[in-house]
């Protein structure tokens, strides 16, 4: 494989972990090149300054080279300030990190998921009410399926190709798209509204029944990538469930 | 005849030392050669001690840091204040807070933080026993020392979450400007967070 050499690309951290005695493994996510392993050296080392640029959420410029799957970081400059990530925003950060270390393949970039990313982002700062958080996390959620070619039929009928009516009830089917409920249909059937459909494709979900409804469509259209390994970062959440209760 | 030939004493020594942070196949051959041509009794009561506190070692029923006893020695002190309770992440911060900070109360240990993406979540961190602690009713604050990462300010805010569902008085420590630095030199991320936490004189 060819010797690559990057300079000052525009990225993210999604992850570091400690690595021999004073390093650190670190995972990037940026523009041009996607999904990168770099090792950081010497960033555990006092004074090294690098291990407070190295974290989650920070725009970030990066520096590497390197061959094969893991590069070493030359260097890394902030890109804008810190954003201030705090309390639930922050645990959804995580979780966003998690589905893109678990989606996406390394050299695979995606600039519109880039884009959508730090849109998430910014909104997780924006608002940092539970239900704007959510609503964040869903459009996310939508358009990275769309960015890795799975997204989702939102505005047609699967089985007639009418258009999807907001006062009706739909039943959802992977692969296919919304369908009319009848009464045959399975107990077990995804059954969502046709309006939580068009605010999902709107990507305006305010009212808390769309939002119910996008989770589980989500829910069930991201399980066939995530195989049978759960998300950590969702079991964060129950803290607020047990509070609320 | 065998050809796989068992390695040497002597190797296996060096190999062994491997295990210690920041040593390399050079400075454990060094180590095995000094223990064993200068110094046979350091090596003998490196290697009981070794052995004895492997086997006797263990955490503390009640913060959960490393100690021999079923308390350790701050959790079984009388002169500590049981009200206020200081979590960190470590045994190595207990030291640190020891030494420096004059802190009267007791500590939990996480032996660790939480970090979904390596699968470290509230059970691994021990937060039911935490919880368990915080009903029985004894404390009255908590002080939430994790680092100044985004995992540590995420466990924070998470036990944080805990603590006042139960009525509890939950703080953060904080974070700023080091004692004799100077701003110029100081990275963004660092002087924000100074600056959000400003105080009236």
């Amino acid at each position: 494989m060819v010797q690559r050499r990057v300079q000052l690309e525009c990225g993210y951290v999604l992850h570091r972990r400690p690595y021999r005695d004073t390093s650190l493994l670190a995972e990037l996510w940026t523009v041009e090149q996607g999904r990168v392993g770099v090792v950081v050296r010497g960033a555990r080392r006092a004074g090294s300054g690098l291990a407070g640029l190295i974290q989650p959420f920070r725009p970030l410029l990066l520096s590497w080279a390197g061959r094969g799957e893991l590069a070493s970081l030359s260097g890394a400059e902030a890109d804008g300030p810190a954003p201030w990530l705090q309390g639930a925003g922050l645990l959804s950060g995580f979780y966003l990190n998690e589905l893109l270390m678990r989606m996406l393949q390394r050299y695979d970039p995606h600039a519109g998921l880039y884009a959508a990313y730090v849109a998430a982002l910014h909104g997780l700062m924006a608002d940092p009410r539970r239900q704007a958080l959510e609503g964040v996390l869903r459009v996310f959620e939508k358009r990275l399926l769309e960015e890795l070619g799975y997204g989702l039929v939102l505005d047609s009928a699967a089985d007639t190709g009418a258009p999807v009516e907001p006062e009706v009830s739909y039943v959802y089917h992977f692969g296919a798209g919304p369908m009319r409920a009848n009464k045959g249909d399975s107990a077990t059937a995804l059954r969502v509204w046709g309006r939580s459909l068009l605010a999902l494709a709107r990507e305006q979900l305010d009212e808390p029944e769309s939002l119910r409804d996008a989770k589980r469509l989500m829910r069930g259209a991201l399980a066939p990538h995530l195989g049978d390994k759960p998300l950590h970062s969702r079991r964060l959440f129950a803290v607020y469930r047990v509070r609320e209760s | 005849m065998s050809v796989v030939r068992e390695k040497s004493l002597i190797a296996q020594l060096a190999e062994a030392l491997r295990c210690l942070p920041g040593v390399g196949p050079k400075s454990a051959q060094r180590m095995t050669y000094h223990l064993l041509e200068r110094d046979r009794d350091g090596a003998r009561r490196l290697a009981q001690a070794l052995l004895s506190a492997v086997e006797r070692v263990g955490h503390c029923s009640a913060c959960r840091t490393l100690s021999e006893s079923e308390l350790c020695p701050l959790c079984a002190s009388k002169s500590r204040d049981r009200t206020l309770l200081c979590v960190v992440e470590s045994p190595a911060d207990v030291h640190a807070i020891e030494q420096s900070a004059g802190y009267r109360g007791v500590y939990f240990v996480l032996m660790g933080h939480l970090s979904p993406l390596d699968g470290i979540g509230p059970d691994e961190l021990g937060l039911a026993q935490l919880e368990a602690r915080l009903d029985q009713g004894e404390v009255h604050e908590i002080i939430l020392a994790t680092n100044p990462t985004v995992e540590g300010e995420a466990t924070a805010h998470y036990i944080g979450e805990l603590v006042r569902a139960r009525g509890i008085k939950a703080t953060r420590i904080a974070h700023g400007v080091p004692l004799g630095g100077e701003l110029e030199y100081i990275d963004g991320g660092t002087l924000s967070h100074a600056f959000a936490g400003r105080r009236a004189l």
